[in-house]
């Protein structure tokens, strides 16, 4: 068992032994893992911290994986955390830090979820895996599942970018692509794993799932020198990656590592699907569902998200908020953070960096604060939303005279 | 016949069953009391709130569509359609 207590239930509290239960038996609501603190207190120290290898398995104590051996080696986590002094100048901010998930194995943080799922899977013998994925969580899972040897099957929007259709199929996943929305895929997921027995990581896997998401706050914790930030912006989908942080956070403070937390969390999603936002906006803090998506923030676009309501609670209790930017705003700014601190984030990172800018111009955000963004998934995944941004391609002839033509008219830099 | 699917984790509301099928026509609402007349109180209290709305926890799909995004326990269910019930808490 490790050191993992139980799965106790988020809205009634009620507690179960560590099994393949998905939800709570008695009201449906969200499990989360719950660990024997004062027993992980004396091993999971910063001395001892500071000689582990720099992957998400340095926090073992904190995820409820019991067998070495059932890890997947892919080594995700220990990503950067990047100081971001041009974009906070840019922005008119003083201490802005980019924890650069760009570059997981499979270029999003979805594969730091993805290791302690299947780690659960092969604990358990699972005979397959899958997910219900808007893109980056198929590739997370197809990798984790090749280098595990399991069949696995993705349910994705068949509208998705070509390159997060891609990559499932490349890692040998076989790709169910559904005619529908993420959601559409969600529900057909849910009705195949279920039937079929199936181990899918954020449904049936997904109380196990989310403890690898918090492994961010630990990371950004440890490489703020045992430090919270003030700030902290995520991005929201489901909106299960701000309760993971919210977690960890809470973790520390079990533990004794922090006395206590002021940092503000932040969620943010894209103005085409935001459900979150607009339940955070609105006196009654449900999630207002989005029946058809419309956003280039592909891997933010969940009209129906799972943990809304539990975001929403955390956003408000942390003193944080909630924002919706425009696509335009997100391309502006995934544009700015590439410029300022050479960081290619997909639209979900950049509406991170729309929603610092939106609440430094009208206050949310203080010019003092310490803000981390969590930049979660890479650019290159979703290259074409750029299209149209930048001048046609027209061939320069290859001798200097015609470089020297090219190059006149434009200023240095 | 309706059909009813029911999620694994919520078919502890019908003692196990995860496909019923049910002689029925009217409203969404009105399935579901056929069905507690069935299943009894372990039903109505774990799918229906106390003013008889849905629980939060539990999604229902008329032929694959959300009911929210229909007309919620005044939904019209015909002869034949299929109704799904599964866990919110999935996904993401």
């Amino acid at each position: 068992m490790g050191y993992v207590r139980s799965l106790r239930c988020r809205e009634c509290g009620a507690e179960y032994p560590p099994t393949r239960i998905t939800v709570c038996e008695a009201c449906f609501g969200p499990l989360e893992v719950a660990y024997e603190l004062d027993a992980v207190r004396e091993v999971f120290t910063r001395d001892a911290l500071a000689r582990r290898a720099p992957n998400l398995w340095r926090y073992r104590e904190l995820l409820p994986v019991y067998e070495d051996a059932s890890r997947v080696d892919l080594q995700p986590g220990y990503t950067p955390l990047r100081r971001a002094d041009n974009l906070a100048r840019a922005l008119d901010l003083r201490d802005v830090w980019v924890k650069d998930d760009t570059v997981n194995p499979t270029y999003s943080f979805k594969d730091r979820p993805v290791a302690v799922a299947i780690a659960k899977a092969r604990e358990w013998g699972l005979e397959a895996v899958g997910c219900a994925s808007t893109g980056n969580l198929a590739a997370a899972t197809a990798a984790a599942a090749a280098k595990a040897r399991l069949p696995c099957y993705v349910f994705a929007p068949a509208s998705l970018e070509a390159t997060k259709l891609l990559l499932p199929r490349l890692y040998g996943a076989t790709l169910v692509p559904v005619d529908g929305t993420y959601d559409d895929a969600n529900r057909v997921a849910l009705l195949t794993a279920d039937k079929r027995g199936w181990g899918f990581v954020n449904i049936n896997l997904r109380s196990y799932y989310a403890e690898g998401s918090k492994t961010l706050l630990f990371e950004t914790w440890e490489q703020l020198g045992f430090a919270l930030p003030d700030v902290i912006v995520t991005p929201l989908g489901s909106g299960l990656l701000l309760t993971a942080v919210e977690k960890g956070i809470r973790e520390l403070i079990g533990l004794g590592e922090l006395t206590g937390s002021t940092t503000r969390l932040v969620g943010t999603q894209a103005a085409g699907c935001a459900p979150i936002v607009r339940g955070f906006e609105s006196p009654d803090g449900r999630p207002k569902p989005v029946r058809r998506p419309d956003t280039i923030a592909e891997s933010l676009a969940i009209g129906d998200p799972a943990s809304g309501t539990e975001a929403i609670q955390i956003m408000r209790r942390s003193r944080g908020f909630a924002d919706a930017p425009t696509d335009s705003e997100i391309l502006d700014a995934q544009e700015l953070l590439a410029k300022t601190e050479g960081v290619f984030a997909e639209p979900a990172g950049g509406t991170t960096v729309a929603t610092l800018r939106r609440a430094r111009d009208d206050g949310r955000i203080d010019r003092d604060e310490r803000v981390v963004l969590l930049v979660t998934g890479n650019g290159l995944k979703a290259p074409h939303v750029l299209d149209g941004r930048f001048p046609p391609i027209v061939p320069v002839a290859a001798d200097p005279a015609a470089v020297d033509a090219f190059l006149g008219g434009l200023a240095h830099g | 016949m309706v059909k009813l699917v029911v999620a694994s984790p919520i078919a502890v509301a019908t003692r196990g069953e995860r496909e019923i099928d049910v002689d029925f026509e009217g409203t969404l609402g009105g399935l579901f009391e056929r069905i507690a007349e069935r299943y009894g109180k372990e039903f109505r209290q774990r799918i229906l709130e106390n003013d008889g709305g849905l629980k939060r926890f539990v999604n229902v799909y008329v032929n694959g569509e959300d009911a929210r995004y229909l007309n919620g326990l005044d939904t019209r269910i015909a002869r034949d359609a299929t109704i799904d019930l599964l866990p919110a808490i999935a996904g993401g």
